[in-house]
């Protein structure tokens, strides 16, 4: 009757690897089983993560890569042969009050967290429809969203306007990709304990006040996330396609 | 327990499961069972309360059954009150009579309002207080509630009130639990295939309406769902509080 989060033969591929959320996936996801490709800006970055993944006995592929120059992610995946399951992880913040908000900075998230993960999730997709049994092994993909892709939150105008793009587009490439048996989800966490978090936290105020809002009055750990993305990539959830798993301690039921 | 791949592990925990002797609440009993977790099983029927007895004393935990109509409120409390472990409510009896609205009749109103929200309510209510009494670490909560808590359905209104309403009380109980560290959260499944809705499916006109709605074209099973619900019940979702897992192969994507 319970299912388990086995990724026995299935190929993941998380962007963003190196740092984070999108290493803390990579990890879980190999050790939930699966064989990872890491994709990140920073060779470093992608040895350390690389080098925890064979620690841990699992296996993993490493490319560096700045998922907006899409030539480069292109190449890349003509060098995999297979692939099951993407975590669209890569993404970033810049927060700014929406009256001072910088043209370029507006440029460089929305490139970023939407064209990106567009152009990667759609070439991922089709690099995933090719597999002749793909209906009958199905397919996962789980885009990196947000609590702020349901609400909205001060100083976080373009990052909403991104994530609550990404929640649309997640919900369209489900229905569109259904016929195919390839889920699509989205995990929306709260603020996580990761380098970019800690850098906001650093700001006494805004920890404090963004803790007030966390009912369960701590921030999610990186483990919370990553075991969510890894429920949502087996088949543990084959029947969960279109939604969005909340991992928020409950800031948006308020 | 991995670096960030957490189990779903229920060792230790109690979980009270209502309806527990048909369907969705059988299937979450034993699922429950199988990670580990002891089982309180409330249902109305002696002989499958005693045949669910025989599958959950074979996965070596605790069972205790409670032969009790969740509408009896002194009845079901004085059970609930003299429990000496509780970590996880699992809140399914529910039930439903589809009528076109103009000719619901005013018995049936009664008796869903009376299942799916009045007990439904008292069983949480009850729950929450005994596990803050037993002053255990943390705590779970499941309301089974449906895609008809999230959008409507042909000759589903009063079903679509009830679990509209379960979902608000997810959010309000999430909230007002959460300094006791006990989330509550609802599964909002499609419509399952159990040996009740089994001839809901040999009705062509039915099983195309499903699965036309349904864009990964399959009928949501038990297992899908109890293992959603074990997820949840299990600190694998730590995080995870006010929320709703739609498990619905797409329903409410569109």
């Amino acid at each position: 009757m319970l299912k388990k989060i086995n990724l026995k033969n299935k190929t993941a591929l998380v962007t963003g690897a190196g740092k984070g959320l999108g290493k803390a996936c990579a990890i879980a996801l190999a050790e939930a089983g699966a064989k990872v490709i890491i994709l990140s800006r920073t060779k470093s970055d992608l040895d350390k993560v690389s080098k925890i993944i064979n620690r841990t006995k699992g296996s993993s592929n490493s490319f560096v890569c700045d998922v907006t120059q899409i030539e480069v992610f292109k190449k890349i995946l003509q060098k995999i042969t297979r692939l099951d399951i993407l975590v669209n992880n890569a993404g970033n913040n810049r927060p700014e009050h929406f009256t001072k908000v910088k043209q370029e900075n507006m440029e460089y998230l929305t490139n970023l967290n939407m064209k990106a993960a567009f152009n990667v999730a759609q070439l991922c997709s089709q690099k995933m429809v090719m597999a002749k049994n793909r209906r009958k092994i199905g397919g996962s993909i789980i885009h990196m969203s947000s609590q702020l892709g349901k609400v909205g939150c001060e100083g976080r105008n373009v990052y909403n306007m991104n994530k609550f793009g990404v929640e649309g587009l997640a919900r369209g490439m489900a229905v569109e990709l259904a016929e195919y048996n390839i889920r699509v989800n989205t995990v929306c966490p709260t603020f996580v304990e990761t380098p970019m978090v800690k850098k906001f936290f650093k700001n006494k105020k805004f920890k404090k006040q963004m803790l007030e809002n966390i009912p369960l009055g701590r921030v999610a750990k990186e483990s919370d996330v990553a075991t969510a993305v890894a429920f949502l990539a087996a088949d543990t959830s084959e029947m969960i396609t279109g939604t969005s798993l909340i991992v928020d301690g409950g800031w948006t039921a308020k | 327990m991995g670096l960030f791949l957490k189990d779903i592990n229920l060792k230790g925990k109690t979980a009270l499961i209502t309806g527990a002797t048909k369907g969705l609440g059988r299937g979450t009993a034993i699922a429950i069972a199988q990670a580990g977790g002891n089982i309180v099983a409330v249902g109305r029927n002696q002989n499958e309360l005693d045949s669910l007895k025989k599958i959950i004393k074979r996965l070596k935990v605790k069972y205790l059954s409670i032969n009790c109509d969740v509408n009896n409120y002194n009845k079901i409390k004085s059970y609930i009150l003299n429990l000496k472990s509780l970590d996880v409510l699992v809140n399914n009896a529910g039930t439903n009579i589809p009528e076109s609205f103009l000719n619901v009749k005013k018995e049936s109103l009664e008796t869903i309002l009376d299942v799916n929200t009045k007990a439904a309510f008292n069983v949480a209510q009850l729950c929450a207080n005994q596990i803050i009494k037993l002053k255990r670490k943390s705590g779970s909560i499941i309301n089974i509630s449906s895609i008809f808590g999230l959008v409507a359905g042909e000759k589903r209104t009063v079903y679509s009130m009830t679990k509209f309403g379960l979902e608000g009380l997810t959010k309000g109980m999430a909230l007002d639990l959460a300094k006791f560290n006990i989330r509550v959260n609802s599964v909002c499944p499609n419509i399952v295939l159990t040996p009740r809705t089994k001839k809901y499916f040999a009705d062509k006109k039915y099983n195309k309406y499903v699965k036309d709605n349904t864009p990964i074209n399959k009928v949501v099973t038990i297992s899908d769902v109890a293992t959603a619900v074990t997820f949840l019940a299990s600190e694998a979702s730590s995080m995870i509080t006010g929320t709703s897992i739609p498990i619905d192969g797409g329903w409410t994507a569109k």
